[in-house]
């Protein structure tokens, strides 16, 4: 009888333990690190979160949704092709992306990872895309970074659109060659 | 008295004032319907989502795709895990996402629930930490979610688990009525999830505070202005009339905010619930945010009440009145059917009579020879397939054969015969039945 009273004590004590800890770990994973008392937290805290994917700052579209170079909404991956005779052929990945297949998403995210980072992963990326056209016997391939720039309702009323050549700032990522 | 034993008996107290009012907030008895919806609803998204995520698996998730596991690992720490981070052949990635598959299926219809769930939560985990460049709002939010599921005493209700609890007392006897289930790590679990969906709002909402353009109430102009988010059609209407834009980016900001503090009262919840689902819808149908949208409205899914359920389904059994069916108590085949067939009465609409024992005053003895009937609440007796077929469109739990019941004409022209002979040969496979259990 004492043996199964102490062990249903025991079990809310653990139930209790539990689930204070958990809403520690789901207020602190998105809460600003600046605090001595963050910083504790988080060390205690911060195997958990990472073992179980729950380090999350919460901060959907925010705080800037499409501020240039702060937030990479506003920037679209292209890149050119130059074949065995010295042609150019430009393309647009992200146009040519299935809006209601979850892959959409990936290669967007893929693009603008390979942006950020072009020289850990344009190889990867060289090879596809030049496999992708070897109808063109590609020779190098170059990428290049459209950011978006303001575009306003004035703008929409005149009939333009937001990628037009005058909204968008073109940049070079970077070259590299196909492989054979 | 002395002062010493006053004190005592007032800590006492203090103390027995906050554990009730802890058990209170965190262990209430409670059902898991609600978590049961929100792990159907987050099982199919999964299911779908990495369905479709098959067909890439090696290139996004493969040592030979698009991240070499050098290049992924720097970004990680050694909690970082992932099961694709000891596989060496492809076979294994393929073999890992078969089970990772069909344990998303199986949880979604809540068989083997106790262990399948932690098979996704591993996978999706796996997924998220092999790429981590892929990951967007939805997998984070699936994380936790996915986390408070497995925690969670999920597949009690409305599930194949369910089921065959349910089967296993009505094989000792037909109309046995098996309890629900409820308890209280179920409310603890429930209250983690909408703490988690409260704490989400709250931050989302807060951070949007610090943008300008959220103050400036531009915000979703650039959203569907920009490459990814772009839709014309409502480009058009919002540089006509601006200042929807402006509404909508505060209304955005004020869900966000109001939500975690509103949410939790009685007289306000159901405001709450309507306006944040409606934003996910919106997510979903000018952004094209659909994975993302049908996900977070599953975790405000654990903000429904129960009584609201009871309530939905008091209605339903209302609206679709009593029914009765009548089988042949001596026949092992057809009582082992009905076993079956009842499991999936979540809702108990169906009343059953052993003709045999209490003959109906609606369907004669002869006529009962034949086939099984169901007496419907106006006093009409439909006979074998209809019985069945009129049955599996009122009865929620048996939803899924109505592809099989309502195939325009083919369902009627196979089922008729196939229950005819089922219904003439019953002595002989009930034999057979008896046979099987003995040997």
């Amino acid at each position: 009888m004492m043996a199964k009273l102490w062990r249903q004590r025991l079990t809310y004590l653990a139930m209790s333990v539990f689930v204070v800890w958990q809403t520690l770990a789901m207020v602190v994973a998105p809460a600003p690190g600046s605090s001595d008392l963050a910083k504790g937290l988080r060390t205690v805290l911060d195997p958990y979160l990472h073992f179980l994917r729950l380090d999350n700052q919460w901060n959907f579209f925010a705080p800037d949704v499409g501020e240039e170079g702060r937030d990479p909404l506003g920037i679209v991956l292209r890149y050119v092709i130059e074949d065995d005779a010295a042609t150019l052929h430009r393309f647009d990945p992200g146009a040519g992306l299935n809006w209601w297949h979850p892959s959409s998403i990936w290669f967007r995210a893929w693009y603008l990872a390979l942006l950020d980072s072009p020289d850990d992963f344009g190889v990867q990326f060289a090879a596809l895309f030049c496999r992708e056209h070897a109808a063109l016997h590609p020779v190098t391939i170059t990428l290049y970074a459209a950011e978006q720039k303001d575009y306003g309702p004035l703008d929409r009323l005149r009939g333009k659109q937001p990628l037009d050549a005058e909204f968008v700032k073109v940049t070079t990522v970077k070259s590299f060659p196909c492989p054979p | 008295m002395s002062a010493l034993d006053i004190s005592a008996r007032a800590g006492r107290k203090a103390f027995a004032a906050a554990e009730q009012a802890w058990s209170r907030l965190w262990f209430q008895e409670r059902p898991t319907t609600p978590l049961e919806l929100v792990r159907i609803g987050i099982g199919a998204a999964l299911l779908l989502h990495y369905l479709s995520a098959s067909s890439y698996l090696l290139e996004f998730w493969g040592d030979g795709g698009l991240l070499p596991r050098a290049l992924a690992l720097p970004h990680l720490d050694p909690w970082m895990q992932s099961v694709f981070f000891y596989f060496t052949a492809p076979w294994q990635w393929i073999a890992f996402d078969a089970l990772f598959l069909f344990c998303c299926a199986a949880f979604t219809v809540g068989w083997r629930t106790d262990w399948v769930k932690w098979i996704v939560l591993i996978g999706q985990v796996s997924f998220a930490y092999r790429n981590d460049f892929l990951i967007y709002g939805v997998d984070k939010i699936l994380a936790a979610l996915l986390l408070i599921l497995c925690l969670a005493p999920v597949g009690r209700a409305i599930s194949l688990d369910r089921v065959r609890a349910v089967r296993r007392a009505k094989r000792a006897r037909l109309d046995a009525v098996l309890p629900r289930y409820s308890g209280r790590w179920a409310g603890a679990c429930t209250r983690l999830m909408q703490i988690q969906m409260a704490v989400l709002f709250f931050y989302s909402g807060t951070t949007k505070l610090q943008g300008q353009e959220w103050w400036n109430g531009d915000a979703l102009w650039l959203v569907f202005s920009s490459e990814e988010y772009y839709n014309g059609l409502l480009l058009d209407l919002f540089a006509r009339a601006y200042w929807l834009v402006n509404i909508a980016t505060y209304g955005t900001v004020l869900i966000e905010l109001a939500y975690p503090f509103l949410i939790w009262q009685r007289a306000t919840r159901p405001y709450l619930l309507a306006a944040a689902i409606l934003l996910h819808v919106q997510f979903a149908v000018f952004m094209g945010l659909f994975y993302f949208s049908f996900v977070m409205t599953m975790g405000h899914l654990s903000f429904v009440r129960i009584e609201w359920l009871r309530r939905l389904g008091a209605a339903w059994k209302r609206a679709i009145g009593d029914m009765e069916m009548i089988y042949d108590g001596k026949c092992g085949f057809c009582v082992r059917s009905m076993v079956w067939f009842l499991a999936f009465d979540g809702l108990q609409q169906i009343r059953v009579r052993d003709f045999r024992k209490n003959p109906s005053p609606v369907v004669s003895d002869a006529q009962m020879e034949k086939a099984l009937y169901l007496v419907l609440p106006d006093g009409r007796a439909l006979p074998g397939f209809e019985a069945y077929r009129y049955a599996v469109l009122r009865v929620p739990g048996l939803w899924w054969q109505i592809p099989l019941f309502y195939v325009p004409v083919f369902s009627r022209l196979l089922g008729h015969p196939i229950y005819n002979w089922v219904a003439g040969n019953r002595g002989w496979l009930s034999s057979i039945l008896l046979r099987r259990r003995r040997s």
